[in-house]
């Protein structure tokens, strides 16, 4: 019984391909909802501040005089809680991650 | 008298994922006794209340655990819900009860795996782990992040999962049923697995009582207890019965788990037939007020929230005890007179996760 | 990815992480991201491995068995910081017992950002590893 049962098993596995995902050769594709990082459309952004305030991590520094807004991604925890409180819908949220870097500056 | 010897075991050990300390006192190969040493992972997030307002709390409760992340959102949020006081919307409740029930069969999956793995069973757990990654791709599917879910908020929910996509999560979770049955029964049919299992770490029903066992750990000394009885998110309209094995060892805690996974999935089946429409968040005004006190069930037992305000933006005090802490009495006391050989599947068998624990 | 010339071997610490990088890090190595593809072995041995791979922020208890590890490694070794946590704190940056990323206590090569690091993420910025790992082994004159 138990060689029938093996051999079943070893002929259903041997039809079935790669778990794998092949992730380097064969490129991710993210779901539409990833949260991967944030990103700005600077056309319509008022510069109120909002998301600097709201932010857990403080890593989002708005500047309303020189109509500056910066993002510093080794501090960003991707809650996406700037898109959620954004006034003018400016901020939206990319689905690629971004990517490691060899020096923090 | 036999001499005696400390071993000290951990904080960086091949079986543990994360950094706890024992210190096994030992005579010849029995283990007389155990003593901890935690406190690799204290981040002290609980002072973090004061700075942080009471809504941000839900991203850095998420972030006390990264497996039970979401049920650890989720009753924040119900604290702070409870506080404010605001009535969430049903159809949010529900989806809070299904993202908490994947969240629990991920969670049960990888302690299924972390379990092959302790006893040497290297392609189970390359196996479990394997159905995980497609609960995984779900839960990115409809919530956005793989382990921290961040789906949660104060009020509600933030992303609505449409009915098409519940189907569909119903339809996937019936197809991983049948391949997580056929893995499930290594675990308890098998010879050797069951050699390493059966009697290992006993522990009997009046010590889980009297020790404070939670969760899996005590529902596998043969005590009734689930914290989703209470009814809280919409629990409160679902059918199901507490797991329940009387044996109490480490065999014992692993069918708990089997079975719960399963059990998790038929609560998600009857949540997706029964989810009703409306909105899923309503707005929050106002600071919250006095003291609430939560307790839900999590994948490892069940975890209490005790929060207080004073009428200001920031909470005055945010305390979390979570179910390892209430496990390690338990272990201790397992660990006493066992094998050196069975000390990992036994600190294994609580399903210790120290990040929640030292918080 | 077929040209690289090492196997690395990798050894993991979790500092004081909330086990979602951790079980990430654990994640690329079963079937579905599969690194031992590259030749890439999760070891438990300072001694074994090239690379050290960080989880979570320090604290004053983890601090003494970080430099444990690191100066066990042999030269040249790789240190990489993966999540948030390692890289700045994160959330819990203003928590008193965290002292901060892990480029407070010993040098860091490469730093992964996500909440938590994709396994993607993660095999990128370890294949980034073996880019500096190569370049260290060029300064110390050594042929492989």
């Amino acid at each position: 019984m138990a060689f029938l049962k093996l051999a079943g098993t070893v002929t259903k596995r041997m039809g079935m391909k790669s778990a794998c995902y092949m992730y380097p050769v064969v490129a991710r594709e993210f779901t539409k909802t990833t949260r991967g990082h944030v990103e700005l459309d600077s056309a319509d952004c008022i510069y109120c501040g909002l998301c600097q305030r709201k932010c857990p991590t403080k890593a989002i520094e708005v500047n309303r005089q020189e109509k500056n807004w910066t993002i510093q991604p080794l501090r960003c925890i991707v809650c996406s809680g700037c898109v959620d409180v954004c006034p003018k819908k400016c901020l939206r949220m990319e689905n690629t991650y971004s990517s490691s870097v060899t020096s923090k500056f | 008298m036999s001499k005696r010897t400390i071993i000290p075991f951990g904080p960086q050990h091949p079986v543990l994922p994360e950094p706890i300390h024992l210190d096994l006192v030992l005579e010849d190969e029995k283990v007389v006794q155990a003593i901890p040493r935690i406190g690799y992972v204290h981040r002290g997030l609980e002072k973090l209340v004061e700075k942080q307002e009471y809504a941000n709390m839900v991203y850095v409760a998420e972030r006390i655990c990264g497996i039970c992340s979401f049920i650890h959102a989720q009753t924040c949020s119900q604290a702070i819900e409870d506080l404010l006081p605001i009535e969430v919307p049903e159809r949010a409740l529900y989806l809070r009860t299904i993202w908490a029930e994947m969240s629990r069969t991920h969670s049960h999956l990888l302690w299924l795996g972390l379990m092959a793995d302790a006893f040497g069973f290297e392609a189970l757990f390359m196996h479990c782990w394997r159905l995980r990654e497609k609960i995984l791709d779900m839960v990115e599917d409809t919530a956005g992040g793989r382990v921290i879910f961040g789906s949660c908020k104060v009020g509600g929910v933030r992303v609505d999962i449409e009915d098409a996509k519940l189907k569909d999560i119903v339809i996937q979770y019936n197809d991983l049923e049948k391949e997580i049955k056929e893995i499930t029964d290594v675990f308890v049919e098998d010879y050797s697995v069951k050699h390493r299992l059966v009697d290992v770490g006993v522990m009997s029903k009046e010590d889980a009582h009297v020790l404070g066992a939670v969760g899996p750990t005590m529902r596998g000394s043969g005590v009734a207890k689930d914290m989703r009885t209470l009814g809280y998110a919409a629990y409160k309209y679902l059918k199901f019965e507490p797991v329940v094995e009387t044996a109490g060892d480490c065999y014992a805690r692993t069918k708990v788990r089997i079975r719960e996974v399963f059990q998790s999935i038929d609560l998600i089946r009857q949540a997706v037939a029964q989810i009703p429409g409306g909105p899923i968040a309503v707005k929050v005004t106002g600071n919250p007020t006095g003291s609430s006190f939560q307790c839900v069930e999590q994948a490892r037992g069940d975890v209490a929230y005790y929060l207080k305000a004073n009428g200001t933006k920031n909470l005055e005090r945010f305390r979390v005890r979570t179910p390892t802490f209430a496990n390690i009495p338990p272990l201790l006391k397992m660990l006493g007179g066992c094998e050196l050989a069975d000390v990992p599947v036994i600190v294994l068998s609580i399903d210790p996760c120290i990040s929640c624990t030292e918080r | 990815m077929s040209y690289l010339a090492k196997s690395p071997w990798l050894i993991h610490y979790d500092g004081s992480s909330c086990n979602g990088c951790d079980i990430e890090v654990l994640a690329c190595l079963t079937p579905m991201y599969d690194v031992e593809r590259f030749g890439i072995i999760n070891t438990g041995n300072p001694k074994h491995a090239d690379i050290l791979a960080i989880t979570g922020s320090v604290n004053e208890q983890n601090i003494p068995i970080i430099k444990n590890i690191y100066d066990q490694m042999l030269e040249p070794k790789v240190v990489i910081a993966i999540g948030i946590c390692a890289t700045s704190g994160g959330i819990f940056r203003e928590c008193y017992n965290v002292q901060g990323g892990v480029d407070q206590v010993i040098p860091v090569d490469v730093y992964i950002p996500g909440c938590a690091a994709r396994p993607e993420s993660i095999i990128d910025g370890v294949v980034k590893g073996l880019g500096v790992l190569e370049e260290k082994y060029k300064k110390y004159g050594k042929k492989r």
